[in-house]
């Protein structure tokens, strides 16, 4: 056989009637078992993007796609779907015509090798001018098939590709999903198409809301049929499901604002979106119910009462206008029948009881002192190779007290150390083992109610701040150095032991944690050279005896990592790049040259503010090209550097340059001294048009050599005037 | 929903069921549901879930007669959810959780329950239907109320077990756990076995209208608190104040060394017996405050180092035994979920 290549070219056929080819809708609808809410909407999105690529793939042009969902269905609805496929010429090249034909002009066995292995006669193929010669071709017209056929051969690929975070097992099929798949629905125009998959097959029917719809499984129903694609969505609501979760969401929240409004009041803010989601992807007929309880646990800490209502029942909770809580509570259920009533003293039964255990925790937690607890936490282990959290606290204690030298706020240092002394205790206690999102918060009510000091009270109450991006920092200043000793023991702590987050891997939230010292120390405006803290923090983990590893370690042979100074700049970078919206070459500049002796975020941070507010000053371009030929050369040139001597600069434009850079050293100096960065870059934009003329007016590289070393040696000293601010040669000019 | 238990029928329940207008006033606006009229009382409860599943071809199994910290310990469920046979069982276990005591004080809160445990293997289609029935037969009106499947992942650290599922919530009380077993004892499950674990208290307090489990009726004539108050108050104070730490800690070393000694013997049951008594004696030092945090993740590790032993051995002694209960032996039924169920004579 000789060798060939073939290559395999698919052309959609052009068709200009396209817009008249016949149409109709798809739907697809995977019924289950009630699904985790969190994964409704996601799903909701890979359904989606998966279809539009498998339409895509197989040539099945579509105009709109939708999706639905609840706990018991994904959904998908398609409108506009071609019949059929789009037609498609394909086109194989073969051997080259000299081998395929023989002198007398008869196919050769190459010819009718290629014929057969593409399925077609000889005398069907074609010839086609390459560049490289003339080949044979094979061309075949693929029919564009329906697209009910496509959808039914395909479909229970397409379902096997869905992927969940956590899924089950449940039959035979061994398909694995979130929960059992009970019924399919797949529908083409007026067809219900018919395919296997996960131990169901598919067809025409739904099944509605478990209770309130007719239609039940069981004696004589097949359930809710849907005629076409279009009618599913109405279907559905006869069946008293609400499949649309923007329907749902505008249904529950009109009903909250209207409860709330009947009391007089309004729905609590901080966990509303939240619940809110939960509410939405849990019900399949939403109907929020307004219930109340006994007035006197009106007496608990408000955030026992929320989180218990939050976190046990998905309850809204209600506050008046002052913003008190009312003892009152929104539940959304999935029934709407004419008597609530049943339902409402069902859910406050629920609520009494749970709020009965908190009264209990409330009561036996605060029987003994928190400082008491303090010594138990030797039982709780922080990380397996990093001891207890007693040992932690210990650590914590020692950094705070140097956090508040450090910053310049001694006065402070003797509470700091008690918060931290106590910041933990509360993890052992019965209500933040049962609420373990109140850690914090139980830590400064009892700390209150055994008589510390206020400053101590709300340092504990705050140090988890900020909990996500959004969550304001801690206000005080307790509370923020404690909240940056916290961190920064966790995070020392972790490197010290070669545990670094990789790739998306960061098990122990060490960037979050990172990210929190950097907005404390930027939006609080704390000047302090975390360099020394970091250090700090190493010898204490020494002291106890954690083994070291990674970077920590590789002295003594462990594996290497990058260091925690490298690991906040880089948080750093993140902050400027999302909060104020750095350019990357201003904080390339800036932080490309930290080296972790000096770690102090805030100055690093204002020396990119002032470099990003500089860039959109006219003269700063032509400033840093003008800058960046002096750098080019310098680096380049080679010549015996030494100071300027004034009696050889010979043109008026080297004498210029030279008495603008003696100037602005001294100026530049100045602010820098002062972290006036703003002033020293407006120094170094004066030197522009100096720079500008001397390149203009003198060629450096002068024939006489004493000349050449006196301008480089001045060019050298540019650059050391723009360098004492930060790397500029980073800085990208738009044209270069 | 067809009520397949005659004697259970809304009309058989007001004829069997004393009122209890002694709990509940009758409302001003004059709506009264089924559950604020008519008390079930836990032993019919017990008995209309053995008559429901019992027709929907269940075993009924006895309790297991050693301590245990939930129905799923029962070998007739960890167990017999390993390997391929097939298994259809309900029962009444009464679990201890040492921790949850509170000297009989709390209205909601006891250290010795009942739980009522629904094994079934391989899972049905229709299991979530026919758990909706078997509560629509203890009298909850299913249209009247508001039943959520509320998200709940299930795993059991000591055995070595998870499960996907939810708790079942009535009106917001959590009334059911309901899990599909994924794995036991390390050991993948297939077939998958579900699990349904009522909270037969919870549901008696919600048809009763009690507010505190010791005023449940039991019986007609007997309360709750008239049978158990006092092991409450009991065994809290044991556990809390009394329990020798050195002698539990001997002992759990014991049977630890004991389990062990059989499953070399190849004697998985008593084998198994010596583990959950080992899981058992753990709750107790743990009540007991005992333990560190970092001790109790030990002490979980060995037990479940346990049952995992216990699990290999059980699968290797059914296969020896040529897995006496697969399909074709007859020995267990089908699935019954469709279809009417066979009558048990009564």
């Amino acid at each position: 056989m000789p060798s060939r290549r073939s290559t395999s070219n698919q052309v959609p056929t052009k068709d200009p009637k396209r817009s008249r080819l016949p149409t109709t809708s798809f739907l697809l609808e995977i019924g289950s078992e009630e699904l985790p809410w969190q994964m409704i909407q996601p799903a909701m999105t890979q359904l989606a993007q998966l279809l539009e690529g498998f339409l895509a793939n197989h040539r099945l042009s579509h105009d709109s796609l939708r999706t639905f969902g609840t706990p018991r269905r994904l959904a998908v609805l398609v409108q506009g779907l071609a019949a059929k496929q789009t037609p498609v010429l394909q086109e194989t090249l073969g051997p080259s015509k000299s081998v395929a034909f023989d002198a007398q002009g008869h196919p050769t066995k190459a010819a009718e090798g290629f014929a057969k292995s593409q399925g077609v006669v000889v005398g069907t193929l074609e010839t086609r001018e390459t560049p490289k010669g003339v080949y044979l071709c094979a061309v075949k017209r693929e029919k564009g098939l329906p697209s009910a056929q496509v959808l039914t051969e395909h479909l229970p690929g397409l379902l096997r590709q869905l992927t969940f975070s956590k899924t089950m097992r449940w039959n035979a099929s061994g398909v694995r999903y979130p929960r059992p798949i009970r019924w399919l629905v797949a529908v083409v125009g007026s067809r219900a198409l018919c395919f296997d998959f996960a131990g169901v097959r598919s067809g025409g029917h739904s099944w509605g809301h478990r209770f309130l719809s007719r239609e039940k499984p069981g004696v004589a129903s097949k359930g809710i049929r849907i005629r076409r694609p279009d009618m599913y969505e109405a279907a559905l609501a006869r069946g008293s499901v609400m499949v649309d979760p923007v329907r749902r969401r505008e249904v529950i929240a009109g009903q909250l604002k209207q409860l709330a409004r009947s009391v007089n009041g309004r729905v609590y803010q901080a966990n509303h979106e939240e619940l809110l989601d939960q509410a939405v992807f849990s019900l399949e007929c939403p109907n929020v119910l307004s219930g109340t309880f006994d007035q006197t646990y009106l007496a608990l800490p408000p955030e026992v009462l929320i989180t218990s209502m939050k976190e046990h029942q998905g309850f809204f909770s209600v506050v008046n206008r002052k913003g008190e809580l009312l003892h009152r509570f929104f539940a959304p259920t999935n029934m709407n029948v004419k008597n609530m009533e049943l339902i409402t003293k069902g859910n406050e039964r629920v609520l009494a009881a749970r709020l009965a255990d908190a009264r209990y925790f409330f009561d036996e937690d605060r029987k003994g002192k928190l400082a008491d607890r303090v010594s138990q936490l030797h039982g709780v282990v922080f990380h397996k190779q990093l001891g207890s959290l007693y040992q932690k606290t210990e650590r914590t204690i020692s950094l705070a007290g140097a956090l508040a030298d450090a910053a310049g706020v001694p006065e402070v240092k003797e509470s700091c150390q008690r918060a931290a002394f106590l910041s933990k205790a509360d993890l052992v206690t019965g209500m933040v083992g049962e609420f373990p999102t109140l850690q914090g918060a139980m830590g400064e009510k009892y700390a209150a109610h055994d008589g510390e000091s206020i400053e101590v009270c709300k340092a504990i109450g705050e140090y988890y701040q900020p909990r996500t991006p959004d969550d304001a920092v801690p206000e005080t200043t307790v509370g923020r150095l404690l909240a940056l000793a916290d961190r920064l023991d966790t995070l020392a702590a972790f490197f010290y032991a070669g545990i670094v987050p990789s790739g998306s891997e960061d098990p122990f939230g060490l960037r979050r944690s990172a990210f929190g010292v950097i907005r404390i120390v930027i939006e609080a405006g704390l000047n302090i050279n975390l360099g020394d803290i970091v250090k700090e923090a190493a010898l204490l983990l020494d002291k106890q005896g954690v083994k070291a590893g990674g970077h920590a370690g590789s002295q003594t042979g462990g594996h290497t990592g990058p260091p925690l100074h490298q690991f906040l700049e880089e948080r750093l970078r993140y902050y400027g790049r999302t909060v104020p919206g750095y350019r990357e070459d201003v904080m390339e500049s800036v932080l490309g040259r930290a080296d972790g002796a000096e770690c102090d975020l805030r100055d690093l941070f204002f020396r990119m503010d002032a470099l990003q507010a500089i860039t959109s000053q006219q003269d700063f371009e032509s400033l840093i090209v003008g800058f960046k030929r002096a750098h080019r050369i310098v680096k380049k040139e080679a010549w015996t550097a030494r100071t300027v001597e004034v009696a050889l600069l010979t043109h008026p434009t080297e004498r210029t340059l030279h008495q603008a850079v003696e100037t602005a050293k001294r100026a530049v100096g100045q602010s820098l001294e002062a972290h006036d960065y703003h002033g020293a870059l407006k120094h170094l934009i004066g030197l522009k048009s100096p720079i500008d003329q001397f390149f203009d007016g003198v060629l450096v590289n002068a024939p006489e050599p004493e000349v050449r070393a006196n301008r480089l040696s001045l060019l050298r000293q540019v650059d050391d005037l723009f360098s004492a601010f930060g790397d500029l040669s980073q800085i990208q000019v738009q044209g270069q | 929903m067809t009520a397949c238990v005659p004697t259970l029928t809304l009309s058989g329940l007001v004829a069997r069921f004393h009122y209890l207008g002694l709990f509940l006033p009758v409302r001003s606006n004059g709506y009264r549901s089924l559950a604020a009229t008519i008390a079930v009382t836990v032993q019919n409860l017990i008995l209309s879930l053995h008559q429901f599943w019992a027709h929907h071809n269940c075993i009924i199994c006895q309790p297991y007669d050693l301590e245990k910290g939930a129905g799923t310990f029962n070998p007739a469920t960890f167990l017999r959810a390993l390997g391929p046979e097939p298994w259809r069982a309900a029962y009444v276990e009464p679990c201890r959780r040492p921790t949850d005591g509170r000297y009989g004080e709390n209205p909601n809160r006891l250290q010795h329950y009942y739980q009522y445990q629904v094994v079934i293997k391989p899972c049905v289609d229709t299991i979530q239907s026919l758990y909706l029935e078997s509560l629509s037969t203890l009298g909850i009106d299913l249209r009247k109320h508001d039943i959520q499947f509320i998200q709940d992942d299930w795993e059991s650290p000591t055995l070595g077990a998870w499960g996907l599922g939810w708790e079942v919530r009535l009106d917001g009380m959590e009334i059911t756990q309901f899990t599909y077993f994924q794995e036991a004892g390390g050991h993948t499950l297939d077939p998958v076995t579900v699990e349904l674990t009522y909270g037969t208290e919870r549901i008696a307090m919600y048809l009763q209208g009690v507010d505190n489990v010791y005023d449940l009726r039991w019986s007609e004539d007997v309360s709750y608190g008239d049978l158990f108050h006092d092991s409450e108050v009991q065994f809290s104070q044991y556990h809390f104040e009394v329990a020798d730490i050195d002698m539990i800690r001997t002992m759990f070393a014991s049977c630890e060394k004991e389990c062990r000694t059989l499953l070399q013997q190849g004697l998985v049951l008593p084998a198994y017996d010596y583990c959950m008594k080992t899981s058992h004696l753990f709750n107790v030092l743990d009540a007991r405050g005992a333990l560190s945090v970092a001790e109790r993740t030990g002490f979980i590790g060995r037990v479940r180092g346990l049952a995992r032993g216990c699990a290999d051995a059980y699968v290797e002694r059914r296969k020896s035994l040529g897995f006496p209960l697969l399909a074709g032996s007859g020995a267990m039924p089908a699935a019954s979920s469709k279809g009417k169920p066979k009558r048990l004579p009564s």
